[in-house]
């Protein structure tokens, strides 16, 4: 009986199989790498109503982040600024700018800030601006800005150099992995309560600068020594346990 | 070696002291026996309906979800959300932060003064005010108010003759009434603007008319009393459930005397300084729960009681009219010397205590009853009531209403009253014939908002301007926070405009210019500063009511006839969750389990069951119980077994109760402890059905009166009621119908039998048992651990305890700074929901509906146990005997609840067991639940020995639970998503979904909270300093611990009686160390040596005994055990105190 089948397809269905096994590989490589924070969140840039300019306003104009931020020390949220907050200066700064449109429309002024009419004249009730969100955490997590800044964890550490961005984008992954590296060895972050919020801060420079001493009155001169040093003079002990986020 | 302890064995020794929490546990039935063994009775697996439902369902959804996977992935990103911050911040408001306003929720018998946590503008919880000089706790119906603002059944539109009209068309239909023929009927709480409103519209000739359904006849019109606590130490109440459903007092300062005036626990409870507590009722309240002494009578027969010790303290009272069958009666198994025996004894102890007597008498009683309770206390010259003028005497009653509407001197009547007439009172049709013009304002559009010819929707307390006066009187304001966008116009608004002003303008109410007015006229301090220092406070000081000299006139003891089988007394009572119906929209209140009779969702008559015995219904209750699963199952092997309903098959027989050509149909529950030939009837249900129930008003849809919650809910029993006998009528008939009703009782579910869960002790001595000093020594070794061996274990946490090496010592429970832990003090508690509620309120838990209830699946992570106990058989030489005691003791047994949360094991059997870690320890001693990481095995819940977790079977926070067969239609099913309630959660609790465990965190949010607050204190100590932050340090224990007594949970702020203590253990100044101590291994274990721990341990009550100790999870909550405090002279003292159970 001739063969049905020729030579070469003996060895096809390993091919097959291997084929096969190499895709699944793949997916299951892809999906590890691509279906992380990591992977999905970081460098996200949504496009804003106003292109706000967070270089601009920090390192050129000297803003301090709670200017706008402004009850993120207080508490656990950290406040999106009110368009009125944005108006303080704006009504003075940028009159008629095209890029300011959304914040005259939540003040219901027109290009030359005169009250919004509707066609019979009616004031116009303002819009609130709806800035769209980047750093999300899940609705099961419950993180607390004040809890944070008042320990010594600057804006740095989990929105990278905010100060920097011209367009503001995720820069961690915000993953729970991501949040219990720090938790686990906070003395990589704990920085001075006067530099939580001076994002160009650096370690060196600063025991450079500052005299600190540690319990054995020896002055400290390692970045890292001076983490550790802060965590036991301060009491910093970091839980791990669920309800500190879940609750 | 494997310790086996098996289930406790009734008693062959020793006291033969039975508990029980109903029928089938006292009968043994096999059903309760069945159940015990599972860890949801009836509930934990679905039954064929569902099974077959969700198996059909699943497969087509995997088919549609399939095909739709294909057509979504493409569209497979992250969705944008948004930050919509305000256009101009508002005053005060921090994204994130709570912020609190003082107000009131007003209400007869004195309002609640109330701290309101609103969220970024929204009500969401409601705490009692803790510097006013009325604060106690609040109530579950005081918790569960929030919940009206939000119902969605809500009366939003002004309706004229039934249509929706508007604010203007309102206006010029409310001018064109002639107040000279224009009566206004108010509710019965007294507040004093409305009172000044009221008074100058009376001057325009407006008649004023006051009406509540169920609020009594009182002393006089204008006249009241006010009792205070803290100065009585022998309490005789008739008929008054003060600490429930008829608030009259402040609880808090009772629960103190029960403490012997020491409710910090700096000592143990001394006996001659603890309160006494004398109640003479017909069914059993929580009031009764606490009494020391309690006598069962029929309703009729409290007056001639009263009159009986009134005599014999010499006061001058008319004879009482009992003879001695009437006496001998009431104590059935002995004779008319008991009955002597107890008043003349409670009698001479209320003489002894003299001035520091206290008698008060429950509203419903007639103003005979009223008058001999100030006899007595005028005879005794008690310091602890006064007689109190009220303005509330310009009010005239319904019968003077219906007076003048008959002469055709009253043409329109404005209805203002939170009671629904048309609904609720005998005679309304005889109104509303003659009258011209009917306006209702209501919060619901209830039966009268559809019967007027306006309905105006009225604001909820928590969105008006308002006052009223607290129990003793004082002036307390209530202010709004929120305006719902409805048409509602508040009771003070709607005054202003009948006075010739206007409705509120916008934000602008004219309400708020006349309390203003009000607040300087009775404060006397006239301006913005007072007034603003006026809301911030909630109150004004010094506006307490004037004393009055108590009306004179001549007592009339109403006699009535022996109550017996033909001649059944019927009590109309209040109740717990409806009042009066104006809550059966609640869903909260529908689903919290009475606190008696732990009937949800619907009311039932009860009886006693030497009644129910009598008149053949015990027989009915017995039969309930379906023989055989079969119709062929042999129905003879079955038939020794005296079965009764439980859980989902709980059902309860139908009767018919008449009175003259009256009658209504309702189940009857049996009651223990229940006056015999008397019946309880629970009023303000049935206002709608749609399934053709008898005694229930048919669901009209064109004019709802309620919305899903109060749909199908119980039987109306105001047809039995009439005008003339509103609160108790005599010569009632019942009847049997072999019919039975399907009723949803939580007290089979989750339940611990045999074992000594409630634990008690008395001050007098018991045989066997010693004095009170000896019981209270004895508490942590009453029941199975008398002889249980001491807890040890194999698998001790990590070394040594006084281990010098670090890592070998330190303990998963770590943390230096805090340890929580929880006490329940047993000896105060009465039982009465308001920490079940307030649980309900705080953590978002979701109410399942009456299916659900009776499956065992409520959600509540407060489960109120209510146990029943009774000696059965005499003590001699301090053995049980073989003597029965009489029947008047079995008849009327003790009453304890017990709230039963997680108590958070140190060695919890629930985390051994999760497959996914989802169930952890935290350092600080809590059991965590991650719901993120809860797939649903239920195993925690299995493991679990106190039957704590609750487990969502279906989405109850998405789903509406309310429409029949809803849960069960899956994705298809209607959801709730975007209603209004969803505006009253907790946004610092997960709201969990289907498939999820869940139970008691001890409200971690709040724990955190007041942690990261106290973190915060970081930064200021470092700016007081002055020096640079690397320079000052933090000591953990001081600045980073709450401070003492501070952080409060929910259910210990609710809780009116102050019977639950939470702290941390760390703290040794703190109430919770006082109470239970803080002798934990846990935290031994942080110590280095024996002498420091030593040095820091600290004892605290011998009362305390942890729940199950035997099964060595060494909870966090502990129990302290309850003290009666029985008279040793009266009749009955020897079987009081020892409701525990005894396996010796």
């Amino acid at each position: 009986m001739a063969n049905i089948f020729p030579r070469w397809a003996n060895l096809l269905p390993l091919k097959i199989a291997v084929c096969l096994g190499a895709v699944g590989a793949g997916l299951v490589a892809g999906f590890t790498y691509y279906g992380t924070p990591k992977a999905q969140r970081v460098g996200y840039q949504p496009t804003q109503p106003i292109p706000y300019d967070h270089n601009l306003h920090v390192n050129q104009l000297g803003m301090d982040c709670r200017y706008c931020h402004s009850f993120t020390e207080h508490s656990s949220h950290a406040n999106v600024p009110t368009a009125n907050t944005c108006w303080n200066c704006h009504q003075h700064v940028q009159k008629g700018s095209p890029k300011l449109a959304a914040l005259r429309d939540a003040m219901a002024v027109d290009e030359n800030h005169l009250p919004k009419k509707d066609v019979d004249g009616n004031p116009v009730e303002g819009k609130p601006i709806q800035w769209v969100r980047i750093h999300k955490s899940p609705d099961y997590v419950y993180f607390n800005h004040s809890a944070h800044l008042n320990r010594g964890i600057s804006c740095q550490s989990c929105h990278g150099d905010v100060h920097k961005m011209e367009k503001v984008y995720q820069a961690k992954s915000h993953s729970m992995g991501w949040c219990l590296e720090c938790h686990r060895a906070p003395e990589k972050h704990v920085r001075p309560l006067e530099e939580v919020f001076n994002l160009d801060y650096d370690a060196e420079k600063y025991l450079k600068k500052n005299d600190v001493r540690d319990a054995k009155d020896k002055r400290i001169t390692d970045p890292e020594d001076f983490g550790k040093f802060l965590v036991a003079h301060w009491g910093i002990r970091p839980k791990e346990s669920c309800s500190t986020c879940h609750r | 070696m494997k310790r086996v302890l098996n289930h406790p064995q009734p008693p062959k020794e020793g006291d033969a002291v039975t508990t029980w929490r109903s029928v089938g546990e006292k009968e043994g039935s096999q059903s309760f026996r069945n159940d015990l063994d599972r860890e949801f009775p009836n509930g934990d697996t679905l039954n064929e309906e569902e099974q077959e439902l969700s198996r059909r369902s699943f497969t087509k959804l995997m088919g549609a979800s399939s095909a739709l996977a294909g057509l979504t992935l493409a569209s497979c990103r992250r969705p944008e959300s948004y930050i919509v911050p305000y256009k101009t911040a508002p005053e005060w408001v921090i994204p994130g932060k709570p912020l609190f306003y003082a107000s009131t929720m007003p209400r007869v018998g004195g309002a609640v003064p109330l701290l309101v946590t609103t969220v970024e503008g929204r009500p969401r919880k409601l705490e009692p005010a803790t510097d006013h000089p009325d604060a106690s706790g609040t109530d579950a119906l005081v918790q569960a108010s929030i919940l009206d603002l939000y119902s969605p059944s809500r009366s939003q539109d002004i309706l004229k003759d039934g249509k929706v009209s508007d604010q203007a068309a309102l206006l010029e239909g409310l001018k064109s009434l002639d107040l000279s023929k224009t009566a206004l009927v108010f509710g019965s709480d007294d507040s004093p603007t409305r009172n000044r409103l009221a008074k100058e519209l009376a001057g325009k000739g407006a008649t004023l008319v006051s009406y509540e359904a169920l609020t009594g006849e009182g002393l006089s019109a204008g006249v009241s009393t006010v009792v205070d606590f803290s100065k009585a130490s022998r309490i005789l109440s008739l008929d008054a459930d003060f600490l429930g459903a008829d608030p009259i007092g402040n609880s808090r300062e009772f629960s103190k005397g029960r403490m012997g005036g020491d409710s910090e626990y700096n000592a143990e409870i001394v006996a001659d300084k603890m309160s006494r507590l004398y109640q003479v009722e017909t069914q059993f309240s929580i009031t009764g729960g606490m009494a020391d002494h309690r006598l069962r009578v029929a309703p009729s027969r409290v007056a001639m009681v009263a009159a009986e010790i009134a005599s014999a303290l010499g006061a001058s009272v008319p004879a009482s009219g009992l003879d001695d069958d009437d006496k001998a009666a009431l104590f059935p198994g002995g004779s008319a010397a008991e009955f002597d025996q107890w008043v003349s004894e409670c009698a001479k102890d209320l003489k002894e205590a003299a001035s520091k007597t206290l008698v008060i008498v429950g509203s419903r009683q007639p103003k005979a009853v009223h008058q001999i309770a100030v006899a007595i206390n005028a005879v005794l010259k008690s310091q602890a009531v006064r007689t109190v003028s009220t303005d509330l005497g310009q009010y005239g009653t319904m019968a003077d209403l219906g007076a003048k509407v008959a002469s055709g001197a009253v043409e329109n009547i404005v209805f203002l009253t939170p009671s629904d007439p048309v609904y609720d009172f005998d005679g309304f049709e005889a109104l509303a014939e003659k009258a011209k013009a009917i306006v209702h304002l209501g919060i619901r559009t209830n039966f009268t908002a559809w019967a007027a010819n306006w309905h105006v929707p009225a604001r909820h307390f928590l969105e008006s301007w308002g006052d009223a006066r607290s129990a003793s009187g004082v002036l307390s304001l209530i202010q709004p926070m929120i305006f719902m966008p409805y048409e509602a116009v508040s009771e003070l608004e709607l005054l202003v405009v009948l006075n010739g002003g206007d409705f509120a303008q916008g934000d602008f109410s004219p309400a708020m210019g006349e309390v203003k007015k009000t607040f300087a006229a009775l404060s006397g301090k006239a301006g913005d500063v007072a007034w603003r220092e006026g809301l911030k406070n909630g109150f004004a000081a010094d506006t307490a009511y004037a004393d009055v000299a108590a009306p004179a006139g001549p007592i009339e003891v109403p006699k009535s006839t022996a109550p017996g089988t033909d001649n059944i007394e019927v009590v109309f009572s209040t109740d717990a969750s409806v009042l009066d119906g104006r809550f059966i929209d609640n869903a909260w209140l529908q689903e919290a389990p009475d606190p008696v009779t732990k009937l949800t969702w619907d009311n039932a008559a009860q009886v006693s069951p030497l009644t129910a015995k009598a008149l053949g219904i015990y027989d009915q209750v017995i039969a309930l119980e379906p023989k055989g699963k079969f119709a062929f199952s042999d129905p003879f092997k079955r038939a020794a077994e005296a079965h009764i309903g439980e859980g989902e098959h709980a059902k309860a027989p139908f009767i018919t109760v008449s009175i003259g050509d009256r009658e209504i149909t309702v189940p009857v529950l049996i009651a223990f402890g229940h006056a015999d030939f008397a019946i309880t009837i629970p009023l303000g249900y049935g206002q709608a059905s749609d399934d053709g129930r008898k005694s229930a008003i048919a669901l009209d849809a064109d004019q709802p009166v309620v919305g899903h919650v109060g749909l199908n809910s119980g039987f109306n029993a105001y047809p039995l009621r009439s005008s003339d006998t509103p609160y108790f009528a005599t010569g009632a008939k019942i009847g049997l119908t072999g019919n039975s009703y399907k009723v949803a009782l939580t007290q089979e579910h989750n339940s611990m039998y045999g074992r000594a869960l409630a634990r008690e002790v008395s001050t007098n001595s018991l045989e066997g048992k010693g004095d009170f000093k000896e019981q209270v020594k004895e508490v942590k070794k009453q029941g199975l651990d008398a002889h249980a061996p001491v807890n040890i274990s194999l698998y001790d946490p990590k070394g040594g305890i006084w281990s010098k090496d670090d890592a070998k010592k330190k303990s998963h429970i770590s943390d230096d700074v805090h340890q929580w832990g929880m006490a329940i003090d047993l000896n105060t508690c009465t039982g009465c929901n308001a920490c079940l509620v307030a649980c309900q309120a705080e953590n978002n838990i979701p109410i399942v509906g009456k299916d659900q209830v009776a499956m065992g699946r409520e959600m509540h992570w407060i489960r109120m146990d209510r146990y029943f106990s009774a000696m059965e058989t005499e003590v001699h030489g301090g053995h049980s005997s073989d003597t029965p005691t009489p029947d008047w003791v079995q008849q009327n047994p003790e009453m304890v609840p017990q709230p039963v949360a997680c108590v958070q094991c140190e060695m919890a059997p629930c985390e051994t067991v999760c497959p996914v870690n989802a169930t952890v320890h935290t350092e600080e001693g809590l059991n965590s639940m991650a719901y993120n990481r809860c797939i649903g095995t239920r195993y925690c819940a299995n493991n679990c020995p106190y039957k704590a977790r609750r487990f969502n079977f279906f989405d109850y926070n998405k789903r509406n639970p309310l429409i029949k067969g809803n849960l069960y239609k899956g994705p298809l099913g209607k959801k709730k998503v975007g209603e209004a309630p969803h505006l009253q959660h907790n946004p610092n609790v997960t709201v969990r979904m289907r498939g999820v465990m869940e139970k008691c965190t001890y409200c971690v949010q709040r724990l955190e909270g007041a942690k990261i607050k106290q973190k915060q204190q970081q930064k200021q100590k470092t700016l007081a300093a002055g020096l640079p932050s690397t320079a000052v340090g933090v000591d953990r224990a001081v600045d980073l611990r709450v401070p003492t007594n501070s952080v409060k949970v929910a259910c210990q702020e609710a809780c009116p009686t102050a019977a639950i203590s939470f702290g941390n253990l760390l703290d040794r100044e703190s109430k919770i160390v006082k109470a239970k101590g803080n002798q934990l291994d846990s935290i031994a274990r942080m110590f280095d040596s024996e002498e420091e721990w030593n040095n820091f341990k600290v004892e605290g009550s011998g009362r305390n005994y942890d729940l199950l100790n035997y099964v060595n999870t060494r909870p966090r909550t502990s129990y302290l055990a309850r003290v009666k405090n029985p008279n040793p002279k009266m009749p009955d003292s020897a079987f009081l105190g020892q409701a525990t159970i005894n396996t010796h």
